[in-house]
């Protein structure tokens, strides 16, 4: 009871968040929600199945530069659609890097992860016919039946409702036999397999999932910020989506959104300091490890049971 | 194209590549005692170098001794970082310590920033400009140096793991730690040593690059390649990482004679894919049997 209490109180913040803040913190609260769809599809895969990735900034660029090119040659494609369309095509790379990254375990996965992010960016600055390289892309206002989302509210709205949508997957997929399976695996992919967990096809599933959301995530993104270039989707990029979820707690939904929320804040505050913020991310994350192995979400709920 | 230019990118390949070697004999190093790669490898290098610059411009130190300073700053820096970060977290996993070694890297490079900035310094050279000739082919003498001081390391460090006592405890250690404590190894010892040691080893790498590639916070992403060369040899083995290393260089060398030249930067990246995805065991490495 509680508990759906304080939901509502939550939809009721975030519906009425454009009303009552600055402007500059609408588009602030677009891109905190934006990261943590990045986070949760991070955390399916990380959490879930503990395969570390560092190429997340990989696959948030090609959903955004799949968006920003669908928008600009197919005009009138409709915001949700593109997308989705966005999502599906990253995913469907992500199946393609998962795939032969199956017979590759823990350092092995993580680095070719991290190779993939700097090939994509790589790939970005050659395809320059298509992608403009260096000199960015602006991206056109999003439309939407007969409108267009030109606005900083209107987009705020459309990432509110893709991140909903998304977060109650999330937490539906984790309770369901997929979640179930995938915590298997983390714990012991030999227990896992020998309880009959078809541990190949769970993999890949959860690295489509994580590419999914993430793809979606960069589609939102392109819109969010209107302007796209290959040195946005750096390796240090996905390294802040990993400081997101060991932040915001392993496998865990609300840990992954308070951890983006955290991040992103913190990031945008930081703007003035910019040589100090790897340094403080950094330290969190040692200070995550050494002392709160499970983050903020496991934190509070040994203050909760208390 | 010539067989004299071939014979000199060959070679400036082969000096890569002996950088590249020694960066992934400094993780295999690591690896091997403690099973966890360092993630901040890269940055330890590129702070000890910055650390030798700084001796040899503001205190006026010979180049040499300049070198010596900046290892023996990389060894310093290693210690105290095993002792008070990766010793306190010795029951966590693999995955523990890549992101206590992840959010190190990034301390580091940060810090470096705010001493040094993100600038780029021209480092000195140990060797001169003017190419060596043998025969029709013309060699710089930057890459025969590279390659002459890297290979001599390396014979150090043979010697040292077939010789002596500390180099059979190591490897006694990456064979099976619970035997090697039962044989009264001292495994903690071994930790530090093999951190100190790789340290080193990164130092020399990071003094010999330098002046190549300038001095620059950007440095320490050669831990990419070193990783890359360390899988092309079969992690774990030494001799293939030093194989990996110089097959990584020699690649990345002649990528672009032959391939779009776009294609130079992302070539370490894209060998490392492939490695991983035909054969993860590495060239010489064999399969290793997991056991339940």
């Amino acid at each position: 009871m509680r508990r759906r209490a304080g939901l509502a109180a939550l939809a009721a913040a975030a519906l009425a968040w454009p009303w009552l803040a600055p402007r500059y913190f609408v588009f602030l609260a677009s891109l905190v929600l934006v990261n943590a769809i990045v986070a949760i599809g991070l955390n399916l895969l990380s959490g879930y199945t503990h395969q570390l990735s560092f190429g997340h900034a990989g696959f948030l660029a090609i959903g955004a530069y799949t968006a920003a090119l669908l928008t600009l040659h197919v005009t009138a494609l409709p915001l949700p659609l593109t997308v989705l369309l966005a999502g599906l095509l990253t995913a469907a790379v992500g199946v393609a890097l998962g795939v032969p990254c199956l017979r590759l375990e823990g350092l092995y996965l993580t680095m070719a992860t991290l190779a993939f992010g700097f090939v994509v960016t790589e790939a970005i600055l050659n395809l320059d016919a298509l992608t403009r390289g260096a000199d960015g892309l602006r991206v056109p206002p999003a439309p939407l039946g007969p409108w267009r989302l030109a606005s900083d509210t209107a987009r705020y709205y459309a990432v509110l409702a893709a991140a909903a949508l998304l977060v109650a997957g999330a937490v539906n997929v984790t309770r369901m036999r997929v979640g179930r399976a995938f915590l298997a695996i983390r714990d012991s992919e030999v227990a896992a397999h020998a309880s009959g967990v078809p541990v190949a096809a769970y993999k890949t599933l959860a690295f489509a999932l994580s590419a999914f959301y993430t793809g979606v995530a960069g589609g939102l993104f392109a819109f969010v910020v209107g302007y796209l270039s290959p040195d946005a989707f750096d390796v240090f990029l996905s390294v802040d989506f990993v400081v997101m979820i060991i932040l915001g707690g392993l496998g865990s939904v609300p840990g992954s959104i308070l951890g983006a929320a955290v991040v992103t804040v913190l990031h945008d505050a930081l703007a003035a300091f910019q040589n100090y913020r790897p340094l403080i991310f950094g330290a969190i994350l040692i200070a995550c490890m050494l002392f709160m192995p499970g983050g903020i979400a496991s934190a509070a709920r040994a203050l909760a049971r208390r | 194209m010539t067989a004299a230019t071939l014979v000199h990118v060959v070679v400036s390949g082969l000096a890569t590549g002996s950088i590249y070697a020694l960066m992934a004999l400094a993780l295999v190093i690591v690896y091997n005692a403690t099973r966890t790669l360092n993630f901040a490898q890269g940055e330890m290098l590129m702070v000890s170098a910055f650390v030798g610059w700084t001796a040899y411009r503001a205190l006026g130190l010979p180049l040499a001794a300049a070198a010596v300073v900046a290892v023996a700053a990389s060894a310093a820096l290693a210690f105290v970082v095993e002792r008070t970060i990766i010793r306190r977290s010795i029951a966590a996993t693999h995955w523990d310590v890549l992101i206590i070694t992840l959010g190190l890297s990034l301390v580091l490079r940060a810090g470096a920033g705010i001493v040094w900035s993100h600038d780029e310094f021209p480092f000195p050279s140990f060797f001169g400009t003017r190419p060596v000739a043998l025969g029709p082919v013309r060699l710089a003498p930057v890459s025969l140096g590279i390659l002459g001081a890297s290979l001599a390391l390396m014979a150090a460090l043979y010697a040292l793991f077939t010789w002596t006592r500390l180099g059979r405890a190591m490897r006694a250690v990456a064979q099976s730690q619970t035997a090697a404590r039962l044989m009264g190894i001292s495994v903690e010892r071994v930790y530090a040593a093999s951190w100190v040691l790789a340290a080193v080893v990164g130092a020399v790498a990071g003094v010999l690059v330098a002046p190549v590639v300038f001095l620059s916070t950007k440095m320490g992403l050669v831990v990419i390649s070193g990783f890359t060369a360390a899988v092309l040899g079969g992690f774990g083995s030494m001799p293939g990482a030093v194989l990996g290393g110089m097959l990584l260089g020699v690649i990345e060398n002649l990528a672009p004679l032959y391939l779009p030249s776009g294609i130079r930067h992302a070539v370490p990246f894209l060998v490392l894919i492939g490695i991983l995805v035909v054969r993860p065991a590495g060239l010489v490495g064999r399969v290793r049997q997991r056991k339940v």
